[in-house]
């Protein structure tokens, strides 16, 4: 099935719908002066993506980081919102990286950042890339796959197997790692929604001593996580 | 009849007489305390110690540190607008003679026979000797650049602007001949009150007010001398009594916080940051450890002082280890457990521990102690709120550079949650203090 353009595809939206469900009911005490609730995810309105690009992010996070199986997923932590954030952001936009060149796109990639073009731009040319040759190969784009294929799509993609030029072969590696920030950095940020990423591995957030618990072995540490802005879980 | 109108009449009269007496007849000054030749002059430098000494940029110090004056100092009934005192002929102190400049900080009298504001703490400012009367009088002269700033005029509320009423506020306030009378044991704690009493003007806000809201007690002899006071909603707190930090404290330790605005168990923040980082900080080794030793001595006990406290600039900066048969306090020990929290403390865990540490002592020269904290527990809670929601500073002093900040909590916690945090500082490690309402929060958050 095709998706019109600029729809939000059935999918995508049946995903992300259901976990704004499940997170609606989720225990995050109130702040400061209480900031309300964040729109459910299917209602966000993307700050830099275009509507195909997001139906992708969403689609792609949510097999690196599957909501089903062991802890919260991608989509449950609001990823998309933490990656869309940063586009117009320091990281999206590089603007405190060495960005004059020379440039050499082939570089061997231990040499670092080779690409004159930014994290932004690489996922704004590198997406219809991908979906064409998810097109091309499954007679789809990316977002409207069945999981298996999305998973081999991806795999393909990691592998350097779908044709990017050497501009965007970056392109994996920063939706991958984009992905892992924003599911694990601070909920300020936009992503680790509820603080949901920390409360899975047990990570105590931003409470920053724990003097007293340097030397209590065996001894399980009793405390949630905090967040930079205080909330709780 | 006729006799009874008249001797009404006559009162009238009188009465009138006595008013027009009271608001015309020029005050007398004071005249020296010593006898100096006209030919004295100040060692090289003292004029300038003694402007440190007496704080005089505390208020008539605007922006540029200039002595140009125009700074509001408020009080209940309006603000008062500190004068120009630099050497401008127009709008400052130019033309004022010695006598004139006397008068001012015995009698606060000005050039043209007015009086001032006891802003000016002329009640502290008489026991000033004269050596130091001139050596200040020849700072400001010669030393300050004269700054044509017309300042703007005081105009309090009736009855208030009726500069005459300071007449008899006088009478009450300034008890006793100009001049210093030293009491003390040694002469180092002799030179600590001197300090103290006069220049310092400590009693202006560390002494209650009367009443009249004159200084209830300004020598070391007065019952209630520097018994504690309240400045622009801070607790000035007492300094005498056992519970006292000069008494709590090493005479080492009271001169290091003079020195340097913190020590080992506390840091100056608000006003008395101020007077460290205008005024103290600036005195000698010596005067700051004279000033310790006689606040530690003022209710007659033994007093050992240091050499110097030098040394301590250079101490390693360590926490303290705990002392193996130390006792933690149940506070401490529910925040180490963290099992079994009220929302203050969890809050406290969250926010304040990673300074502060779960025994509330903080680090020595560094994070003040929460536990038996003046601040922390005084009935003004203005502002132990307003540095939970702010943040507060410690300025940089010339023995300890590192300007230390505190960061405000207002965007990260409501004001239910301040009122549990400071609930429950005020009620840890002993402190014993009435809790703080989310009401008192609202009005401090809204205040700024």
């Amino acid at each position: 099935m095709t998706d019109l353009p600029g729809l939000p595809s059935r999918r995508s939206f049946l995903k992300a719908t259901a976990a704004g469900a499940a997170l609606s009911g989720l225990a995050v005490s109130a702040k400061a002066q209480s900031t309300p609730p964040p729109v459910p995810l299917h209602e966000y309105e993307p700050e830099y993506f275009q509507p195909e690009e997001w139906q992708f992010i969403l689609a792609a996070v949510s097999r690196l980081i599957p909501s089903e199986g062991e802890g919260p997923g991608a989509i449950d932590a609001r990823v998309p919102v933490f990656i869309d954030r940063q586009m117009l952001d320091t990281y999206g936009t590089a603007s405190d990286w060495y960005m004059e060149g020379p440039h050499d796109p082939a570089a061997d990639p231990l040499l670092g950042w080779q690409s004159p073009l930014t994290p932004a731009e690489i996922y704004r040319q590198a997406i219809p890339v991908f979906n064409a040759w998810c097109k091309d190969t499954y007679d789809a784009e990316f977002a409207d796959l069945g999981d298996d294929d999305q998973d081999a799509a991806l795999t393909s993609l990691q592998k350097g197997e779908v044709g990017l030029r050497a501009e965007l072969r970056d392109f994996f590696t920063i939706l991958l790692s984009n992905t892992k920030e924003g599911y694990f950095a601070d909920p300020m940020y936009g992503g680790n929604h509820g603080m949901q990423a920390w409360l899975y591995i047990g990570f105590p957030g931003a409470r920053a001593n724990y003097k007293e618990w340097v030397e209590r072995y065996n001894v399980e540490y009793p405390l949630g996580p905090v967040s930079i802005k205080g909330e709780r879980a | 009849m006729k006799t009874f109108l008249r001797i009404v009449a006559g009162l009238v009269v009188l009465g009138v007489v006595a008013l027009l007496a009271f608001i015309f007849v020029p005050v007398q000054t004071t005249k020296p305390t010593e006898d100096l030749a006209d030919d004295w002059k100040p060692a090289e430098g003292q004029g300038e110690y003694v402007m440190y000494a007496s704080d005089c940029a505390a208020c008539h110090t605007g922006k540029d540190g200039d002595f140009a004056g125009g700074v509001a100092i408020d009080s209940p009934m309006g603000a008062i607008w500190a004068s120009n005192i630099t050497p401008d002929k127009e709008t400052g102190i130019g033309n004022w003679t010695l006598d004139q400049f006397r008068a001012a900080l015995y009698d606060g009298i000005d050039d043209e026979g007015a009086h001032l504001y006891p802003a000016m703490p002329y009640e502290n400012f008489r026991k000033l000797s004269e050596q130091d009367v001139r050596a200040l009088y020849d700072y400001f002269m010669n030393d300050v650049a004269p700054v044509h700033n017309e300042v703007q005029k005081t105009e309090l509320s009736f009855p208030f602007n009726l500069r005459f009423g300071i007449r008899a506020w006088n009478w009450l306030a300034l008890t006793g001949d100009a001049g210093f009378d030293p009491t003390q044991a040694a002469d180092i704690q002799n030179r600590g009150q001197y300090l103290v009493e006069g220049p310092g003007h400590c009693a202006a806000c560390h002494s209650p007010r009367t009443a009249f809201m004159t200084q209830d007690g300004t020598t070391a002899g007065d019952k209630n001398f520097l018994a504690g006071g309240e400045i622009d909603g801070w607790l000035a707190p007492t300094l005498r009594g056992e519970d006292s930090a000069p008494q709590k404290w090493s005479v080492e330790d009271t001169a290091t916080y003079l020195a340097t605005g913190r020590n080992n168990h506390s840091t100056a923040n608000g006003e008395m940051g101020l007077v460290v980082e205008h005024s103290l900080q600036h005195l000698t080794d010596q005067d700051n450890l004279a000033i310790a030793a006689f606040l530690k001595g003022i209710d007659g006990a033994d007093v050992t002082v240091p050499e110097d406290f030098a040394s301590l600039a250079d101490a390693p900066l360590a926490l303290e280890e705990d002392a193996p048969d130390a006792v933690p306090t149940e506070t401490e020990k529910m925040l180490s457990e963290a099992t079994d929290l009220s929302e203050g403390a969890r809050l406290y865990l969250d926010n304040c521990s990673a300074c502060h540490f779960v025994t509330g002592n903080g680090a020595p020269q560094i994070f003040p102690s929460l536990a038996g904290n003046t601040l922390v527990t005084a009935d003004q809670t203005e502002p132990l709120i307003s540095i939970i929601l702010h943040g507060a500073d410690v300025p940089s002093t010339q023995k300890r550079p590192m300007h230390l900040v505190m960061q405000g909590y207002a965007d990260r916690l409501s004001d239910q949650e301040i009122a549990e945090l400071a609930s429950f500082v005020r009620s840890g490690w002993g402190n014993d203090a009435a809790p703080v309402t989310a009401a008192d929060v609202k009005a401090v958050r809204d205040a700024d």
